[in-house]
């Protein structure tokens, strides 16, 4: 599996996940993206969770025009159309329906957008329409390189359009001599985190001292075995009282998995993702700001020594 | 029988807390009460309810998966080309690999294998399974398998089972612990609901995350209303997010949640809060968000 996920660009890439939604992925993303660019990397910073892109809020950016992400939809020529059914047929989705000798009905909601219609329509009759699911974003935070998608909403079509993120910011890799990009990923552990992850070197999994956090971190770890990803884990809110950090720390020792940072509750962390300016810039030397700082030097010196 | 939707556009704002403990209130109160955990990628609720007894379980079949037979591939190199997943993968030149993860079973591939080397065939979604919590009240809940994207599916699936169950013991209210964001799986959650509860966090992420979403649900014409979890940090922002909830989105506003490690201890002891610990805080808070919700029923 490792192998074939050989990505079409050099830029080591990390992907900061998790499994349980608001642990923290985008403030560690955040916050390590901002720690390396001030360490002197030239750093890319990828949201690739389309349902709720955060990471622009997150650093103050507003984000300007972008670029509309289109998927292919069927535009059915009546007049050359015979009502064979082929496309009624090979649709996936039942998103074309149709008796014999009609020209189908289009659901366009249902469409995947894979062509398969077209492949199969031997009259010509399909045309390509285009339909937008979604935009990304490019914008410069501060000498750090942001690129954003943003699933439109009511699309349902999050790995689609999340996909179409991973691709766009591979584009943008590609010269420009960049370090290291920064993936964070949606919660969850379905396709659209997929995507981002099979791209990617090494994946933090960011996690918190609950059953509901440990439950999660858990199935976020089966997706990295298989996809042979190497993984660490960050622990967010690590001091929580009445926390499971035992448990936590029970799980990374069973499988063998590095424990890399502990972040601690921290008012400062709360002001600054509410500031919309990292911590890491915002207070340093807060106690989550150590901890972040912390993180980054890790993750310097894995690329500095080619580990990444 | 009414369906309440608990949804949220950004994750871990509270969703299960919320469900879980609104739930046990009303029940408690006499209502009849029938919960479904339509977040299949991360399904939480049932912990947070102390587990259950299964009563019934149901393995789903409504994925699709290509399948490439090495025996008649002659490496060409169509498939990868056309896949709109990237799901097929080829090493220099050699005979290609099926990603299951991320093949959506669309069978374009198979349409331009020159070969007939590609099959698409029906795999495991996931498993959908009824459970008997201990306060009473069913509780539908699913797994979806690792990597799969037929959410949407197996959330409608379990809303179905939801409602035929629901109904069967003649239940007043079902209570659906929705996925995380706007997409599919969050859709099929949606769709003909009786009301969503969305919970928020006094945020500027979690504000822009609740209006994607209160544009899904106001496309498909649900009525809702919003809960602020973790308030009491930075009340200006707060104010301002009150009145943008009720003016701006046009959404009830249920009640804010204040900021209170409890909830944490609670989940550790796998209880509700309002069951755990009665009288903190966040207990009354979601107590009085539970008798608003049961007069809207």
């Amino acid at each position: 599996m490792r192998a074939l996920r050989k990505k079409k660009v050099e830029v080591p890439i990390v992907a900061v996940t998790g499994g349980k939604g608001g642990t923290g992925k985008t403030t560690v993303a955040v916050n390590l993206a901002a720690g390396l660019g001030a360490k002197g990397l030239k750093v890319m910073l990828v949201d690739t969770d389309v349902d709720g892109p955060c990471c622009a809020t997150l650093l103050g950016v507003k984000l300007g025009a972008g670029d509309e992400v289109k998927t292919f939809k069927p535009m059915i020529d009546e007049m050359k159309c015979v009502g064979c059914r082929k496309c009624v047929e090979a649709c996936h989705e039942h998103a074309l329906i149709g008796l014999q000798g009609q020209t189908p009905r289009f659901f366009e909601e249902l469409c995947s957008g894979c062509k398969a219609c077209k492949l199969v329509c031997k009259h010509e009759a399909i045309m390509d329409g285009w339909k937008t699911i979604g935009t990304t974003y490019t914008a410069d935070a501060d000498g750090l390189k942001l690129v954003v998608g943003e699933l439109r909403p009511t699309e349902p079509r999050s790995p689609v359009m999340a996909r179409a993120t991973v691709m766009k910011a591979i584009e943008e890799l590609k010269g420009d001599g960049y370090d290291v990009a920064i993936f964070d990923t949606a919660p969850g552990v379905h396709n659209a985190v997929a995507q981002p992850l099979w791209v990617a070197d090494l994946a933090l999994a960011v996690t918190e001292p609950t059953p509901l956090g440990t439950h999660d971190l858990k199935l976020i770890l089966d997706l990295a075995r298989e996809l042979e990803l190497p993984v660490e884990v960050v622990l967010n809110k690590a001091d929580v009282p009445g926390g499971l950090k035992d448990e936590l720390l029970k799980i990374c020792h069973e499988r063998g998995i590095k424990l890399t940072a502990e972040i601690p509750l921290d008012e400062e962390l709360l002001r600054s993702y509410i500031a919309g300016e990292p911590l890491v810039k915002k207070a340093p030397d807060s106690p989550a700001g150590k901890a972040l700082m912390s993180l980054v030097l890790s993750i310097r010196d894995k690329l500095k020594g080619g580990e990444i | 029988m009414k369906e309440i939707v608990v949804a949220s556009g950004k994750g871990g704002t509270g969703k299960t807390t919320v469900a879980s403990s609104l739930a046990v209130y009303l029940a408690k109160k006499g209502v009849r009460v029938f919960t479904a955990d339509a977040d299949v990628d991360a399904p939480d609720l049932l912990l947070a309810l102390g587990g259950g007894r299964t009563l019934f379980s149901i393995d789903i079949k409504e994925s699709e998966k290509a399948s490439i037979d090495k025996s008649k591939c002659t490496a060409c190199g169509k498939c990868t080309e056309v896949c709109p997943f990237g799901a097929i993968v080829a090493q220099n030149g050699g005979q290609p690999i099926v990603v299951e993860l991320m093949c959506e079973g669309c069978g374009v591939c198979k349409l331009v294998c020159p070969s007939g080397a590609i099959e698409v065939k029906r795999t495991d979604t996931g498993t959908i399974s009824i459970q008997e919590t201990k306060y009473g009240f069913g509780c539908v809940t699913g797994k979806l398998k690792l990597g799969e994207h037929n959410s949407g599916h197996l959330v409608a699936s379990i809303r179905n089972i939801g409602r035929g169950k629901a109904q069967d013991a003649a239940s007043d209210v079902c209570i659906v612990d929705a996925a995380p964001g706007i997409g599919c799986p969050v859709i099929a959650s949606i769709t003909g609901a009786d009301y969503v509860i969305a919970v928020t966090e006094p945020t500027p992420a979690a504000k822009r995350n609740l209006e994607r979403l209160s544009k899904v649900i106001k496309h498909f014409g649900v009525p809702a209303g919003v809960v602020i979890n973790m308030g009491g940090y930075s009340k200006d922002f707060e104010t301002a997010l009150k009145d943008w909830i009720v003016h701006e989105l046009g959404f009830q506003f249920l009640g804010e949640i204040p900021v209170d490690y409890e909830v944490v201890k609670a989940l550790v002891h796998m209880k509700p809060i309002i069951e755990f610990n009665p009288d903190t805080k966040a207990s009354k808070a979601l107590a009085a968000i539970a008798q608003k919700v049961g007069e809207i029923l």
